[in-house]
Protein backbone atom coordinates (compact mmCIF):
# COMPACT_ATOMS: atom_id res chain seq x y z
CA UNK A 1 0.00 0.00 0.00
CA UNK A 2 1.75 3.33 -0.92
CA UNK A 3 1.89 5.63 1.79
CA UNK A 4 -1.24 8.68 1.36
CA UNK A 5 1.04 11.70 1.62
CA UNK A 6 -1.85 13.70 0.59
CA UNK A 7 -3.36 13.22 4.44
CA UNK A 8 0.12 14.81 5.46
CA UNK A 9 -0.38 18.09 3.75
CA UNK A 10 -3.14 19.80 5.75
CA UNK A 11 -0.84 18.09 9.02
CA UNK A 12 2.20 19.67 7.45
CA UNK A 13 0.40 22.85 7.26
CA UNK A 14 -1.62 23.01 10.44
CA UNK A 15 2.38 22.22 11.96
CA UNK A 16 3.70 24.98 9.88
CA UNK A 17 0.88 27.52 11.63
CA UNK A 18 2.08 26.07 15.19
CA UNK A 19 5.25 27.03 14.58
CA UNK A 20 4.81 30.33 12.95
CA UNK A 21 2.64 31.44 15.92
CA UNK A 22 5.24 29.85 18.51
CA UNK A 23 8.08 31.68 17.15
CA UNK A 24 5.84 35.32 17.09
CA UNK A 25 5.45 34.78 20.25
CA UNK A 26 8.64 33.91 21.54
CA UNK A 27 9.98 36.71 19.55
CA UNK A 28 7.90 39.59 20.75
CA UNK A 29 8.85 38.24 24.32
CA UNK A 30 13.17 38.05 23.83
CA UNK A 31 11.90 41.74 22.00
CA UNK A 32 10.00 42.96 25.15
CA UNK A 33 12.88 41.27 27.01
CA UNK A 34 15.82 42.97 25.88
CA UNK A 35 16.95 40.03 23.24
CA UNK A 36 16.73 37.45 26.12
CA UNK A 37 14.09 34.90 26.75
CA UNK A 38 11.75 35.85 29.03
CA UNK A 39 12.03 35.34 32.99
CA UNK A 40 9.77 32.77 34.31
CA UNK A 41 8.94 31.45 38.12
CA UNK A 42 9.74 34.98 39.76
CA UNK A 43 9.03 35.04 43.03
CA UNK A 44 9.33 37.68 45.21
CA UNK A 45 13.34 37.93 45.86
CA UNK A 46 13.45 38.06 41.88
CA UNK A 47 10.83 40.54 41.80
CA UNK A 48 12.63 42.96 44.53
CA UNK A 49 15.84 42.19 42.34
CA UNK A 50 14.76 43.02 39.36
CA UNK A 51 13.20 46.26 40.74
CA UNK A 52 16.76 47.19 41.55
CA UNK A 53 17.86 46.38 38.34
CA UNK A 54 15.72 48.82 36.46
CA UNK A 55 17.12 51.17 39.12
CA UNK A 56 20.86 50.73 38.17
CA UNK A 57 20.24 50.17 34.55
CA UNK A 58 16.59 51.50 33.17
CA UNK A 59 15.75 48.14 32.55
CA UNK A 60 14.29 45.12 34.40
CA UNK A 61 16.67 43.11 32.21
CA UNK A 62 19.35 45.49 31.64
CA UNK A 63 22.99 43.98 33.69
CA UNK A 64 25.97 45.38 34.78
CA UNK A 65 28.97 44.17 36.39
CA UNK A 66 30.08 47.37 38.04
CA UNK A 67 31.92 47.47 41.66
CA UNK A 68 30.22 51.11 42.54
CA UNK A 69 26.61 51.95 41.71
CA UNK A 70 25.98 54.93 39.72
CA UNK A 71 25.04 58.26 41.02
CA UNK A 72 21.49 58.66 40.81
CA UNK A 73 21.39 54.97 42.30
CA UNK A 74 21.61 56.50 45.80
CA UNK A 75 18.29 58.43 45.89
CA UNK A 76 16.29 57.26 42.76
CA UNK A 77 14.90 54.41 45.19
CA UNK A 78 10.48 54.96 44.85
CA UNK A 79 7.20 54.81 46.81
CA UNK A 80 4.15 53.75 44.91
CA UNK A 81 2.02 56.48 46.20
CA UNK A 82 -1.68 57.58 45.26
CA UNK A 83 -3.68 60.78 46.13
CA UNK A 84 -6.23 60.41 49.60
CA UNK A 85 -8.84 63.10 49.81
CA UNK B 1 -14.52 41.84 56.54
CA UNK B 2 -13.41 44.31 54.27
CA UNK B 3 -15.03 47.43 53.44
CA UNK B 4 -15.47 48.16 49.96
CA UNK B 5 -13.39 50.87 48.52
CA UNK B 6 -12.66 51.51 44.98
CA UNK B 7 -9.88 49.91 42.75
CA UNK B 8 -7.07 52.97 42.74
CA UNK B 9 -4.35 52.21 40.13
CA UNK B 10 -2.18 54.67 41.82
CA UNK B 11 0.91 55.41 39.59
CA UNK B 12 2.71 58.59 40.53
CA UNK B 13 5.54 57.28 42.36
CA UNK B 14 7.13 59.59 45.60
CA UNK B 15 11.17 59.79 44.85
CA UNK B 16 12.89 61.69 47.92
CA UNK B 17 16.01 63.17 46.28
CA UNK B 18 17.71 64.13 49.40
CA UNK B 19 20.95 62.34 50.19
CA UNK B 20 21.63 60.75 53.75
CA UNK B 21 22.43 62.90 56.53
CA UNK B 22 25.94 63.41 56.83
CA UNK B 23 26.81 62.00 60.28
CA UNK B 24 26.39 58.63 58.30
CA UNK B 25 29.36 57.55 56.76
CA UNK B 26 29.23 57.78 53.10
CA UNK B 27 29.65 54.25 51.46
CA UNK B 28 28.63 53.60 47.43
CA UNK B 29 26.69 51.62 47.07
CA UNK B 30 27.40 47.77 45.11
CA UNK B 31 26.36 48.16 41.23
CA UNK B 32 26.44 45.22 40.32
CA UNK B 33 22.85 43.52 38.83
CA UNK B 34 21.35 40.32 39.66
CA UNK B 35 23.14 38.25 37.57
CA UNK B 36 26.78 38.80 38.33
CA UNK B 37 25.72 38.25 41.98
CA UNK B 38 23.96 35.30 41.20
CA UNK B 39 27.23 33.98 39.90
CA UNK B 40 29.21 35.08 42.34
CA UNK B 41 27.17 34.37 45.71
CA UNK B 42 29.30 31.75 46.43
CA UNK B 43 32.13 33.78 46.39
CA UNK B 44 30.64 36.32 47.73
CA UNK B 45 29.44 33.72 50.70
CA UNK B 46 32.85 32.45 51.40
CA UNK B 47 34.83 35.71 50.77
CA UNK B 48 33.00 38.41 53.13
CA UNK B 49 31.76 35.46 55.75
CA UNK B 50 32.58 37.32 58.80
CA UNK B 51 30.94 40.50 57.76
CA UNK B 52 27.60 38.78 56.58
CA UNK B 53 27.20 36.34 59.52
CA UNK B 54 28.04 39.45 61.95
CA UNK B 55 25.57 41.56 59.69
CA UNK B 56 22.83 38.45 59.97
CA UNK B 57 23.23 38.34 63.84
CA UNK B 58 22.56 42.07 64.13
CA UNK B 59 19.43 41.77 62.10
CA UNK B 60 18.39 39.01 64.46
CA UNK B 61 18.64 41.27 67.48
CA UNK B 62 16.66 44.09 65.65
CA UNK B 63 15.51 45.08 62.79
CA UNK B 64 15.49 48.45 62.47
CA UNK B 65 17.31 49.19 59.73
CA UNK B 66 19.02 51.98 61.82
CA UNK B 67 20.66 49.63 64.46
CA UNK B 68 22.87 47.42 61.38
CA UNK B 69 24.08 50.69 59.05
CA UNK B 70 27.70 49.82 60.51
CA UNK B 71 27.61 45.96 59.76
CA UNK B 72 25.94 47.03 56.10
CA UNK B 73 28.37 49.28 55.60
CA UNK B 74 31.47 46.68 56.16
CA UNK B 75 29.21 44.20 53.80
CA UNK B 76 29.11 46.96 50.93
CA UNK B 77 32.41 47.04 51.10
CA UNK B 78 33.64 43.41 51.14
CA UNK B 79 31.44 43.09 48.26
CA UNK B 80 32.72 45.54 46.31
CA UNK B 81 36.31 44.56 46.98
CA UNK B 82 35.29 40.99 45.66
CA UNK B 83 33.62 42.70 42.47
CA UNK B 84 36.06 44.66 42.03
CA UNK B 85 38.66 41.81 42.14
CA UNK B 86 36.67 39.71 39.94
CA UNK B 87 36.39 42.35 37.42
CA UNK B 88 40.61 42.30 37.69
CA UNK B 89 41.24 38.69 37.03
CA UNK B 90 38.12 36.79 35.61
CA UNK B 91 36.12 39.13 34.09
CA UNK B 92 35.46 37.47 30.57
CA UNK B 93 34.90 33.81 32.38
CA UNK B 94 32.45 35.56 35.08
CA UNK B 95 30.66 37.45 32.11
CA UNK B 96 30.04 34.21 30.11
CA UNK B 97 28.74 32.72 33.08
CA UNK B 98 26.22 34.99 34.00
CA UNK B 99 25.04 35.95 30.30
CA UNK B 100 24.37 31.90 30.35
CA UNK B 101 22.13 32.54 33.70
CA UNK B 102 20.67 35.33 32.16
CA UNK B 103 19.41 33.52 29.27
CA UNK B 104 18.68 30.41 31.42
CA UNK B 105 16.19 31.58 33.74
CA UNK B 106 18.85 32.28 36.24
CA UNK B 107 19.14 28.54 36.73
CA UNK B 108 22.38 27.45 38.11
CA UNK B 109 21.60 23.74 36.87
CA UNK B 110 21.66 24.63 33.33
CA UNK B 111 25.04 26.52 32.82
CA UNK B 112 27.58 23.84 34.71
CA UNK B 113 29.76 24.62 31.51
CA UNK B 114 30.30 28.34 32.33
CA UNK B 115 30.46 27.86 35.36
CA UNK B 116 33.41 25.26 35.58
CA UNK B 117 35.78 27.18 34.20
CA UNK B 118 34.85 30.78 36.02
CA UNK B 119 35.06 28.60 39.44
CA UNK B 120 38.16 27.10 37.67
CA UNK B 121 39.56 30.63 37.14
CA UNK B 122 38.79 32.14 40.41
CA UNK B 123 40.60 29.26 42.23
CA UNK B 124 43.49 29.89 40.52
CA UNK B 125 43.47 33.78 40.71
CA UNK B 126 41.78 34.42 43.95
CA UNK B 127 42.00 31.27 45.88
CA UNK B 128 38.17 30.98 46.30
CA UNK B 129 36.42 27.69 45.89
CA UNK B 130 33.01 27.47 45.98
CA UNK B 131 31.07 24.98 48.85
CA UNK B 132 27.23 24.41 48.90
CA UNK B 133 27.15 24.56 52.93
CA UNK B 134 24.95 21.56 53.85
CA UNK B 135 25.79 19.05 51.99
CA UNK B 136 25.20 15.72 53.60
CA UNK B 137 28.63 14.42 54.63
CA UNK B 138 30.45 12.21 51.85
CA UNK B 139 27.91 13.64 49.38
CA UNK B 140 29.74 15.54 46.59
CA UNK B 141 29.34 19.00 45.79
CA UNK B 142 26.20 19.12 43.53
CA UNK B 143 27.70 21.10 40.72
CA UNK B 144 30.86 18.60 40.10
CA UNK B 145 28.85 15.68 39.41
CA UNK B 146 29.45 13.77 36.49
CA UNK B 147 26.77 13.03 34.69
CA UNK B 148 23.43 14.95 36.39
CA UNK B 149 20.02 13.65 35.95
CA UNK B 150 19.22 17.28 35.68
CA UNK B 151 20.48 19.56 32.70
CA UNK B 152 19.86 21.30 29.88
CA UNK B 153 18.28 20.16 26.77
CA UNK B 154 21.02 18.87 23.81
CA UNK B 155 20.94 21.29 21.25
Amino acid sequence: MPVPFEALIPMGLVGVMFFTTGTAYKGLKMIRNDGKPQRSNIDNFDVMMMNRDERLTGSQRGQSMEAIAPKEFATNSAWSTEKVG
Amino acid sequence: MATHREANFPSTPYVDPSPSPSSIPHVDEVGATSAPLKSASFFLGSYCQKYNEDFMLCKSENRDPEHCLKEGRRVTRCAQDLIRKLNQNCAKEWEAHWQCLERQNHELHLCRKPERTFNQCVFDKLQLKKEIPGTPEGKEQIHEKKNPIWKGMQR
